[in-house]
């Protein structure tokens, strides 16, 4: 999996938008731009806070006005959903902050629990929001966004080493949880 | 690509993540918010944000042409609607939410049409000039109704004709007599 995947053809035509946006503030171009790419950027950031659908929306919309703020200095050696991704990352790694300094290195007593097969997408996803910030962010980034370790360290300013025992910490935490998730009992976030 | 550590996942747990949706749709409420943040910040200039007064011309002399035409309905049907209340109204509106603008383009549109049709019961020959007053200040809000319809759906083909065919009354009437087919609208 590759984090810059985009459509084919997709980055002219968002640099024509986003040039539109930046030069003349065009309403209509940045719509455009929005409905392009919140899709992705919101289910990333609601992930992130654990389903948190009013966190979620405040949160996109900061992401959009400090991307438009910053456009003029993105000189698009990604591609532009990665850079929104990123931009809404440090805005959910603000909010985990304000709860804890260190919420990336929050340390949880795991049961080391075999292998079990994650079989229902609902199970999962709602794995996902009981666990730790510090690991979600890191299991979301890696596991569901693909992003290797050293993009994650890279974004989240921490060392890869401490990335790959976040991951490993979050993958035992999430397997845990859905095996100790009594059948039929799942709850939907 | 990925750089796998810390207990592999399984091929089934890899694929449960893969089938984890990657898109989801925000509230379209969202959107427009951002849009009014954006434009709060000068950092769009969309068609209803270009200056402070610039987009809301066309809103003030609707409100204020359908208040003419309501004073001179107002005559004779009395002071079911007054020109203060639409002004008013059409003011406030512009801080409601989309719903209750949308009930307020319904409320003023009635207004519009009851005055209208109150005037044209009234209408006989001794009351010629404030008749031609009143359709006038209707036509004017028509067509700032029609231009404004245009902004918010561009592909309306019924708002595009009206708008269009009015422009091009306008201009035959302009071309006719140079002077402005608002001429006789009584601002106040």
């Amino acid at each position: 999996m590759d984090v810059t995947e985009q459509p084919r053809g997709s980055e002219p035509h968002d640099r024509l938008l986003a040039d539109r946006v930046s030069h003349q503030g065009d309403e209509f171009a940045f719509r455009e731009l929005y409905r392009r790419h919140t899709p992705r950027l919101y289910a990333f950031v609601l992930r992130l806070l654990a389903g948190n659908e009013l966190d979620a929306e405040d949160v996109v919309q900061d992401t959009w006005i400090k991307a438009v703020e910053k456009l003029s200095q993105f000189r698009w050696e990604s591609a532009f959903g990665t850079w929104l991704l990123g931009i809404g990352l440090n805005r959910c790694r603000e909010l985990f902050r304000k709860k804890d300094r260190n919420w990336i290195l929050l340390e949880e007593e795991v049961a080391a629990v075999p292998c079990e097969p994650l079989h229902d997408r609902i199970d999962l996803e709602t794995a996902l929001t009981e666990l730790p910030p510090g690991y979600r962010t890191v299991v979301v980034l890696h596991d569901v966004e693909g992003f290797t370790h050293e993009e994650i360290a890279e974004r989240l300013e921490i060392s890869s080493n401490t990335s790959k025992s976040q991951l490993s910490r979050g993958r035992r935490a999430l397997r845990s949880r859905l095996s100790s998730a009594p059948a039929g009992q799942v709850r939907v976030p | 690509m990925t750089n796998d550590t810390g207990g592999m996942l399984t091929p089934e747990e890899q694929a449960a993540f893969e089938a984890l949706p990657k898109t989801r749709e925000p509230s379209r409420l969202a959107e427009e918010r951002t849009v009014q943040a954006l434009a709060e910040r000068g950092l769009l200039i969309g068609r209803r944000h270009r200056g402070r007064w610039r987009g809301r011309i066309p809103l003030i002399a609707a409100g204020l042409a359908a208040a003419a035409a309501l004073f001179v309905g107002g005559v004779a049907v009395g002071q079911w609607f007054g020109s203060r209340a639409i002004a008013d109204s059409m003011a406030a509106a512009q801080h409601e939410t989309a719903l209750e603008m949308a009930a307020a383009v319904q409320r003023t549109g009635s207004a519009y049409v009851t005055a209208l049709a109150a005037l044209s019961q009234l209408a006989d020959s001794s009351s010629n000039g404030a008749v031609a007053q009143g359709r006038e200040a209707a036509l004017t809000a028509l067509y700032a109704a029609a231009y404004e319809l245009v902004q918010l759906a561009p592909d309306d083909p019924i708002a595009v004709t009206i708008r269009d065919r009015l422009d091009n009354l306008q201009r035959e009437q302009q071309t006719e007599d140079e002077q402005s087919v608002i001429r006789h609208v009584v601002w106040f």
